[in-house]
């Protein structure tokens, strides 16, 4: 081969090894400055750029649980991703592109013993609130995820950061104010007051509005004094919940039949062959079976709203009841919002859609009896507006003043249920006096998350009118008014 | 030619000796699972209604089956070995290990533990089915008379499952 072919060659080589390994830079910034709480969920800012035109697979691990996407990378370009997270330590974020050589980033997470305030001023102001750690942010420090506003327990911005909010921020934290986070507007303009008003939750407590950052902080020490309906438990979730006793009677069924066949089998035909056979093949038949019957997930639907208030919030449960030793693989309900391990020790691995910029899908081990369920949390616009009339001859009077009508439900005054029939936009209905107690998990989980000051109305919910589309499952929407 | 001294007689008296001995060993093996399903059964369901893990009541139900299983081996197949041989101390054996496999199988399916452990541990103890008839058929050889022979079988058999009993807990047992 002469010269100028070796040349050739090599330069050739060259250009086939740059085209097969593509250079990404990786970058991860986590929300809140790095700071977060233990157990609370936070979200990572990712950008990726790649010197030429590539698909690269990005996996995010933080704690138990893991999120993957495959990112399409062009020259030039970043790609920007908010992949929601667990509170960790430590969070590890790899890029890798086929023929590439990975790249990692290793994100260090602040997790905070004491409650963290949130503070995004435009000015200087050093803003001090006892027994709080003090997080001064930037309007890029605020996430884009609602589940990731978790990692703060209170917040106070002016209008300088709200404005440089962009749409997926706004939209995350409008769905905190609803979720009644607790948040100081500081010299903000009318606008962002209303809107942050048509959606704040627990009667409008939680969002507060101060001329100054010191007057702010008064604010918050006085909303700290009284408690706000914190999120409903998993415990209640499970009163809630059916429990998974279609399993427990298969195994009861199949293992009731073993026992018959082979004492039937040991009796009358004792020989070596059937001592083998019976269990053996027993054993096979069970876990076959198991592996047949695949029990459906259950999905339960809590709402809470204020009467007359824009939106209510929800939690859903979506429970998925294992059989067999295995792994699981189920679709994220794209109807409902901030999806996220109900148990954060469990391990999970989610599937994140770059485009979409959300968790598509989870998967999970499975075993028999374990039930395995995602969280979700969101709000959902309502009007329903309930209006009450005190009577001498009757309990109250009660009127349905929103533009909708209502179906049937329940009434809950002084500890007892009263029935509530379906009543069209401005028809009202007297309550007589006769209440009875109940014991049903709903009422009393509804009793037990209104105050003392209010009178509540409980609904049975169909899943799909929190958000669209059908969706199988059950729920419940408390309603709270101030007590006549 | 008399019934007595028919050559077929003898051997179908002893095969049906040892088909009941084979059924009752296997019926014993039968009532362990089901002693320990039920037990399992009703602290799954407990910890279902209480919404805890069930996986540490199966997991226990595996250890349970194992030892127990275990010590009824050593008592049970060194003593048919020395009086009947190995072939009947095994087939004894399998019907004593053999009934609970679906129980296994279903304990393993809601339990953390690993399916290399429980093969193991069932592995175990079938080798341990074909090994003790050997040991009393050995003890019989030496002793050389039958009464004694079983009388040191049941010895042995009640020392390896006492041992076996006192190491359930060391980590060296499978399933521990």
């Amino acid at each position: 081969m002469s010269r100028w072919s070796w040349l050739l060659w090599l330069a050739l080589c060259g250009v086939t090894d740059a085209s097969a390994e593509p250079r990404i830079d990786l970058a991860a910034t986590p929300a809140w400055k790095g700071w977060t709480r233990s157990g609370r969920g936070t979200e990572l800012d990712i950008r990726l750029t790649s010197d030429i035109a590539t698909r690269a697979t990005l996996d995010v691990a933080a704690g138990a649980q893991s999120a993957r996407a495959d990112v399409d990378l062009e020259p030039g370009r970043t790609v920007r991703l908010q992949v929601p997270i667990e509170a960790a330590e430590d969070a590890a974020v790899s890029a890798v592109s086929p023929g590439g050589s990975p790249v990692r980033k290793d994100v260090r997470l602040a997790q905070s013993e004491s409650p963290l305030l949130g503070v995004g001023l435009g000015t200087d102001v050093p803003v001090r609130l006892d027994g709080f750690q003090t997080v001064t942010l930037a309007a890029d420090d605020l996430p884009r995820n609602a589940s990731a506003y978790a990692s703060v327990d209170a917040l106070i911005l002016d209008g300088p950061t709200l404005r440089a909010l962009d749409q997926r921020q706004l939209g995350a934290l409008l769905a905190h104010a609803a979720e009644c986070g607790r948040i100081v507007l500081v010299n903000t303009d009318l606008r962002a007051r209303q809107v942050l008003d048509g959606v704040r939750g627990c009667g409008g407590r939680a969002v507060m509005s101060a001329a100054s950052p010191a007057e702010g902080v008064e604010m918050l020490k006085s909303s700290l004094a009284m408690s706000l309906a914190p999120a409903i438990s998993l415990v209640s979730i499970r009163e809630l919940a059916q429990p998974d006793r279609v399993s427990w009677n298969r195994v009861l069924v199949l293992l009731a039949a073993y026992f018959a066949i082979a004492g039937l089998a040991l009796i009358f035909v004792p020989s070596r062959p059937v001592l083998l056979l019976v269990p053996a093949l027993a054993t096979v038949a069970i876990l076959a079976l198991l592996h047949a019957i695949e029990p459906p997930p259950q999905l339960v639907v809590w709402s809470e709203g204020e009467s007359g208030a824009q939106v209510a919030r929800y939690e859903a449960w979506q429970m998925f009841p294992g059989l067999v030793r295995g792994q699981m693989r189920v679709p994220v309900l794209p109807q409902y919002a901030a999806v996220r391990s109900c148990e954060p020790s469990v391990p999970m691995r989610f599937d994140f859609d770059a485009s979409r910029g959300r968790l598509t899908f989870a998967a999970f081990d499975t075993r028999l009896f374990r039930t395995t369920a995602l969280c979700y949390s969101g709000m959902f616009p309502l009007q329903r507006t309930i209006a009450f009339e005190a009577r001498t001859d009757a309990l109250l009077e009660l009127r349905n003043a929103g533009r909708s009508a209502w179906p049937s439900g329940a009434l809950l005054a002084h500890g007892l249920v009263y029935d509530l029939p379906a009543l069209g936009p401005g028809d009202s209905t007297i309550i007589r006096t006769e209440g009875r107690k109940s014991l049903e998990a709903p009422v009393r989980i509804a009793m037990a998350r209104t105050e003392s000051d209010r009178i509540a109305t409980l609904w049975e919910l169909d899943p799909g009118e929190v958000a669209e589309g059908a969706i199988d499952g059950k729920g419940w929407l408390l309603l709270t008014a101030p007590r006549p | 030619m008399s019934a007595a001294h028919s050559p077929g007689t003898p051997v179908r008296a002893a095969r049906s000796r040892g088909q009941r001995g084979a059924s009752a060993t296997a019926l014993t093996g039968l009532a362990l699972a089901v002693a320990i399903g039920v037990w399992w059964l009703g602290s799954a369901r407990l910890a279902l209604d209480h919404g805890t893990d069930a996986g540490r009541g199966a997991a226990d139900a595996l250890h349970a089956l194992w030892l127990v299983r275990g010590m009824a081996l050593s008592i049970l197949c060194v003593r048919v070995g020395a009086l009947y041989g190995w072939r009947r101390g095994a087939d004894a054996g399998l019907g004593l290990i053999s009934p609970s496999w679906p129980v296994v199988a279903l304990a393993w399916s809601a339990s953390a533990t690993s399916l290399t452990q429980v093969a193991l541990a069932e592995l175990l103890l079938l080798a341990g089915s074909a090994a003790l008839p050997l040991l009393g058929l050995f003890l019989r050889r030496s002793l050389r008379r039958v009464e004694l022979a079983v009388v040191a079988g049941s010895g042995v058999g009640a020392a390896l499952a006492a041992a076996l009993w006192a190491a359930s807990g060391s980590g060296y047992m499978p399933l521990h």
